[in-house]
């Protein structure tokens, strides 16, 4: 069952074209890496998914909700139903500074999805203990590290049982040594069989955990296929390149 | 340009040693005394002021002073003399006094239409009197005419005469005590009517510094040689129409030098000034709390509609703000108070609410609206400075947009706020004083009061400490709540 399916989509920034033609799927389980150099348009492309973007043309079908048909928004009650499907996790974290870790955690369950407080505590101490975070239920953001922030993010992602999660580089503005931790957490909702869409720049992190690759590049799909097979043996000239040149690069 | 000053500067000051200067204060407000037309100053005083220098080959300098300070004026040598309507009776120990010249009734005007016609009338009602003149002491507790004062419902003191024929026809009160040079003035342009009856009667003289008798003995012989040749009786025709208000000539001085009149030291006493001080300060508060009530939540109301999508709202609200910004609170607030009569006819006194007097409501209204503005402001900076993440992070998770505004970018605007609020809010602590434009009795007015009926600046620097005290419990708490909310970064 597809998840989230993607058909035709465009979109522009004033006179630029960011987003072009560009179709994929994601089925249930399956874990994709976007790749490619930046300005290619991934970021765009995550954000138009997540609905944080409007396109311009182009479906976007999510959880089985058509939130846009041929460049037309659905209602304010699909949308509404749709965004329930879909969580993310943001480069900068973006956790709610003047909260309780446990706070920022449970306040969307019960404000939003109207859970009684107990029972969010209870899955947020879970999720936190998943997150290796169980002993920061009562700091404060400003008190942890950058790792530490992007866990409780994505703790917080998942308190609301979104279908599909999107992370928009997740790692990027971490300090080499504390990516690790965000990399492993994230593996182990892989293993899990959570369904994901993951922007990033880490290639070996890709090839472990991706099922598939997209490789994008001036706003296009260029190259979508097995993880291994888009990193060992790219068919696409510009996807060689690209490649290429992380491998020289270290 | 600067050179010029320069010149001038350097001009006067040569001038200054060949001819002795003669520096005349006076009120500017006190018609046909002394006041300003057509850019000049002119008025009977003024004008009796400079036939007495070009006698004396004085050069005369004309000074308008804030009448609260015309003793420090006075004993700092800034001015020779105060020369303008200045009564001697209840003064008579304050100043070395010229002898009298005029005799000057104080009359109580009303509106033609009223039905108060003598004194007797008057109980029960409000009577509007000039802050710091002999009619208002006169009326008060241990005034000559308390009689007549104890039976007013209220003694409403005005900051000048023109507030209160404005309060007079605005229905706010019924009848003015005041001078009768004035009250004639004021009638000429219809509608108003003296009563027959007189209040009082005073003696106007030339105030000098005490013990400079010497200028006084001058001034005082030129004065009686003008009267002699019928100089003073031209002067006088030029402003009192020929009829005989005011009686100038020879009036054997009732006041001698040393005569001895008690009751001086009752201000003198700072436990008395400072209780009748922190009555005037528990207005000063109620104005500030009552402000801070409206203004605050208001602010951010209209924040909002500043920033909202409609462009009529929008805009609607970024004009208020720059109105009430780009103009003096004092006006805004005689705006607040004169509006209603003058725009739509409304009797002020039909507009007190719960018997609170309109005069105190439409302080809180102009003080509310105007702090408003300035706060939606302060709200505005705040929520544009929350990082676009917030709002993402909030819009992912399925918060509405008041879910997201009240549970995530509210309390982080707080926060931020709190210095720039805090700055408004001791601003507000001072500006409460400007209260007086509408005859509210804070505590800057009273102490302005106490200040010019005693002749100290006692009154000041209480009130002045009282003011700075307030401040520091507002600064206190502001920095304590700031505390508070340093839990996070």
């Amino acid at each position: 069952m597809d998840i989230l399916s993607i058909n035709n989509l465009s979109k522009s920034f004033r006179q630029q074209q960011v987003l072009r033609d560009i179709s994929f799927t994601v089925k249930q389980g399956e874990v994709i890496a976007v790749i490619g150099p930046s300005g290619s348009g991934k970021t765009t492309l995550l954000r138009c998914a997540a609905m944080l973007e409007n396109a311009d043309g182009g479906s976007i079908d999510l959880g089985g909700i058509s939130v846009v048909e041929s460049g037309k928004y659905a209602d304010k009650a699909s949308l509404k139903s749709a965004r329930t499907k879909c969580g993310m996790v943001f480069q900068n974290f973006n956790l709610f500074p003047h909260m309780l870790v446990l706070d920022n955690i449970i306040d969307a369950p019960v404000h939003v999805l109207g859970i009684p407080r107990q029972e969010a505590v209870r899955e947020a101490l879970a999720l936190l203990g998943k997150m290796e975070m169980q002993e920061y239920v009562n700091a404060y953001p400003c008190e942890l590290s950058g790792g530490q922030q992007q866990r409780v993010a994505i703790a917080r992602a998942l308190a609301l049982h979104p279908e599909i999660l999107f992370f928009d580089e997740p790692t990027s503005a971490l300090d080499p040594e504390l990516t690790n931790g965000v990399l492993r957490v994230i593996r182990a909702l892989a293993e899990e069989d959570m369904t994901m869409v993951i922007v990033t720049h880490e290639m070996d992190f890709a090839e472990k955990v991706a099922d598939r690759i997209i490789f994008m590049a001036d706003g296009m799909v260029v190259e979508d296929g097995p993880a291994a097979e888009v990193i060992h043996n790219p068919a696409n000239e510009r996807t060689k390149a690209f490649i290429a040149g992380l491998k020289s690069g270290f | 340009m600067t050179f010029f000053m320069v010149s001038a500067l350097v001009f006067t000051l040569s001038a200054a040693d060949a001819v002795k200067r003669f520096t005349v204060g006076f009120d500017a407000n006190f018609p046909p005394y002394g006041y300003v037309e057509n850019g000049e100053y002119r008025g009977f005083d003024l004008d009796l002021a400079r036939e007495v220098a070009k006698r004396n080959n004085w050069q005369i300098v004309l000074k308008p002073i804030n009448w609260d300070a015309k003793d420090s004026e006075l004993n700092s040598g800034m001015i020779d003399c105060i020369w303008n309507g200045f009564t001697i009776n209840g003064r008579e120990n304050s100043y070395t006094w010229s002898d009298p010249y005029v005799v000057n009734e104080q009359v109580v005007i009303v509106k033609d239409d009223s039905p108060l016609r003598k004194l007797a009338d008057l109980k029960g009602k409000k009577v509007a009197v000039q802050t710091d003149t002999p009619v208002q002491k006169a009326l008060k507790k241990g005034g000559e005419r308390y009689d007549l004062g104890r039976t007013l419902s209220e003694l409403v003191v005005v900051p000048d005469y023109n507030n209160a024929v404005m309060m007079l026809e605005a229905g706010s009160v019924d009848a003015i005590a005041m001078d009768i040079g004035v009250a004639k003035e004021k009638s000429k342009k219809g509608g108003l009517l003296i009563l027959d009856e007189i209040v009082m009667s005073e003696n106007y003289g030339i105030g000098f510094r005490k013990g400079d008798t010497k200028l006084r003995d001058i001034v005082q012989n030129t004065l009686l040689e003008m009267i002699d040749d019928g100089t003073a009786a031209r002067i006088s025709a030029r402003y009192f129409d020929g009829k005989n208000v005011v009686a100038l000539g020879r009036i054997k001085s009732a006041v001698s030098e040393d005569a001895n009149v008690s009751g001086a030291g009752f201000w003198d006493n700072a436990g008395v000034v400072t209780l009748e001080l922190l009555k005037g300060l528990l207005v000063s508060m109620a104005i500030f709390f009552l402000t801070l009530l409206f203004a605050l939540p208001l602010g951010l109301l209209v924040a909002c509609f500043r920033m909202s999508g409609n462009f009529l709202l929008r805009n609607f609200f970024r004009i208020f703000i720059s109105v009430m910004r780009g103009t003096p609170l004092m006006l805004q607030l005689l705006v607040w108070f004169f509006g209603p009569y003058y725009l739509f006819g409304i009797q002020l006194s039909k507009l007190s609410l719960f018997g609170i007097d309109y005069r105190f409501i439409a302080v809180i209204i102009g003080f509310s609206l105007n702090y408003a503005a300035y706060f939606a402001e302060i709200y505005r900076a705040g929520i544009s400075s929350i990082p676009r993440g917030q709002y993402e992070a909030a819009c992912v998770l399925g918060y509405t947009r008041s879910q997201t505004f009240f549970r995530i970018v509210l309390p982080q605007v707080v926060k931020r706020i709190l210095p720039p609020v805090t700055n408004e809010v001791i601003t507000l602590v001072k500006d409460t004083s400007l209260a007086f434009s509408l005859a509210v009795l804070e505590m800057f007015t009273i102490a302005k009061q106490i200040a010019s009926a005693s002749s100290t600046m006692l009154p000041f620097i209480i009130a002045g400490v009282f003011y700075y005290l307030f401040n520091f419990i507002v600064a206190g708490v502001m920095s304590a709540i700031e505390k508070k909310l340093n839990y996070y970064r």
